[in-house]
């Protein structure tokens, strides 16, 4: 049995996320910049979701009502992922990772993992239907190259406010440019905006956020 | 060029004064850095087997813990090389959970280490002494000792493809001409070792009891009731065609894997077939003989040696129709330049 402050520090580890993610939320409404508001939305849902699936006792709220953010959220992130391939050609959208963590949210609330994956403390130990574990596996591994790639990006932050890592890990070419508020530097929450959207923090909570998820894939194979 | 065509925009609509990777402060890497990305790729497969260690049995003392599956290999091996492995499955048994979280600490060192640029050397040293030292303790020397190293299977130990992949990507300057893999080593150099590779997997397929029909069906006898359907039909499949045509297929796989191994000294375009069909042939072996490492199954700690060695196929590929980065690239529109 895996010792149970392991699930505890996961646990912990996706409510940080989860409540950074919630003040960056709030920050970009209270400074009017919508950028990454998306991304924040979702990593804060996935993050508090997934903490109850580490930490039975964490969990709240019914499962229709997590699987109903999920699912708008995938729908969200698909046509975004549309809107993106439309607009300039083939390439990888950025917004097509966070469907695709969408979409893993979705399929861990459809297939509970099976009680003799999960832990003594999980929440999701269940004898139904079980997710075929290749496709667990295959975005398990999408998720950790998401993390890797995020974190060997030179831009840092690009994995939340705009340009997809992976193309910035290998091209190296100038990041995405941050819409600029015309008070910027002046106002309090401008200011503490940008002192909580740290790049390297905003990264941090992706790859935190896909290793969590990818790690939970992998206990329902 | 492929990498370039996959940059995208996100939500960023208005100009600005400061880009946000000028705050970030950092280091841009050298556009279309091929061994940088077969490194990053590298690191996934270590992140992917620190988070395998952290299966709730691979806590455990029972025969599918750690400490199980290092006792596991040691039968069947001579005196000293069993009593090596046996020690060390001892060690971990009385300490599971520690040794699987030291375990599990190292593999996500390495993967995290491999990503940062000062600490990529050190990170890829400490790969290879861990690569072989779990080659020898959790692998038990690849098999090789019981003559059951067969490429089917492993052999002779898919964690020592990690290894040389350290030493094929060991950062260096250069270029990824004529392919990626001779970048730090040479041409001649990476040539011999993909010939040495190849030319050992071509002899373990045949030698020992690579070319029993019975051994060979023993890799994937006994279905896990916990793989999917697919898989198990798979392996009933391959159960089948190796206990009527083992050996046949024991010495086509040497005869791909010769092949293979003199591809490297062909012609770029013939190369390129060559390489293809290394690829092919290990992509089926990885799923219909190794079970993708048993990940889909549970209780795997690392993806076999399918997935490393597709991976260090990739990295000998001909670059041969590759603009060099330095040409003016005619694809000068990106999504990127057009939006910032």
């Amino acid at each position: 049995m895996t010792p149970s402050w392991l699930y505890y520090l996961f646990g912990v580890l996706m409510l940080g996320v989860a409540a950074y993610c919630l003040v960056m939320t709030v920050l970009s409404v209270a400074t009017n910049r919508p950028a990454g508001r998306d991304v924040d939305i979702s990593h804060a849902c996935m993050g508090v979701s997934m903490a109850g699936m580490f930490v039975a006792g964490w969990a709240f709220g019914p499962d229709a009502m997590w699987e109903l953010a999920f699912a708008a959220l995938l729908v969200w992130f698909v046509v975004r992922s549309i809107q993106s391939l439309l607009r300039f050609g083939l390439h990888l959208p950025h917004a097509s990772i966070h469907a695709v963590m969408s979409f893993s949210m979705l399929l861990m609330y459809w297939f509970p993992m099976g009680a003799s994956s999960a832990g003594g403390s999980m929440a999701m130990s269940s004898t139904g239907p079980k997710l075929d574990s290749g496709v667990a596996f295959v975005l398990a591994f999408v998720l950790l190259v998401s993390a890797v790639f995020t974190l060997a990006s030179p831009n840092k932050g690009a994995s939340h406010f705009g340009m997809h890592a992976p193309a910035y890990a290998m091209v190296g070419s100038p990041g995405p440019a941050r819409p600029a508020h015309p008070d910027d530097g002046t106002s309090p929450t401008v200011a503490l905006e940008e002192l909580v959207a740290t790049p390297w923090l905003v990264d941090a909570s992706h790859v935190v956020m896909c290793i969590g998820m990818g790690f939970l894939l992998i206990l329902m194979t | 060029m492929w990498w370039v065509s996959i940059t995208d925009v996100g939500h960023s609509t208005a100009p600005s004064a400061t880009s946000w990777s000028q705050r970030s402060g950092g280091v841009h890497g050298r556009p279309g850095d091929l061994q940088r990305t077969f490194r990053l790729l590298l690191a996934t497969v270590w992140l992917l087997d620190a988070v395998l260690q952290l299966q709730p049995s691979m806590f455990t003392r029972g025969s599918n813990g750690l400490s199980g599956m290092f006792a596991g290999v040691a039968g069947g091996n001579p005196g000293w090389v069993s009593r090596t492995i046996t020690w060390n499955a001892s060690n971990v048994y009385h300490q599971p959970v520690l040794a699987n979280s030291v375990f599990a600490g190292v593999q996500f060192f390495i993967a995290f280490g491999i990503i940062g640029r000062r600490t990529c050397k050190p990170a890829l040293a400490l790969s290879i002494a861990w690569a072989a030292g779990v080659w020898w303790f959790g692998e038990g020397a690849g098999l090789i000792f019981r003559g059951g190293a067969t490429p089917f299977g492993g052999g002779p130990g898919g964690v020592l493809f990690y290894a040389v992949l350290a030493v094929l990507l060991w950062p260096s300057e250069g270029s990824d001409r004529p392919f990626v893999a001779a970048r730090t080593v040479g041409v001649t150099n990476a040539k011999a070792i993909w010939a040495a590779l190849w030319g050992i997997l071509a002899v373990l397929s045949v030698v020992g009891h690579g070319r029993s029909p019975q051994a060979l069906r023993a890799l994937v006898v006994g279905v896990d009731d916990r793989e999917p359907g697919w898989l198990a039909r798979v392996d009933r499949a391959t159960e089948s065609l190796f206990v009527h045509q083992g050996t046949t297929m024991a010495v086509l796989l040497a005869v791909v894997c010769l092949v293979v191994a003199v591809g490297v000294y062909l012609p770029p375009r013939v190369t390129q077939v060559t390489v293809v069909v290394g690829i092919v042939v290990f992509a089926l072996v990885w799923v219909a003989v190794q079970d993708v490492g048993g990940i889909l199954s549970g209780g795997a700690t690392d993806p076999n040696s399918g997935l490393l060695i597709i991976l260090l196929a990739l990295t000998y590929w001909p670059l041969i129709d590759l603009p060099h980065p330095s040409e003016p690239s005619t694809n000068g529109r990106s999504p990127s330049t057009e939006e910032v």
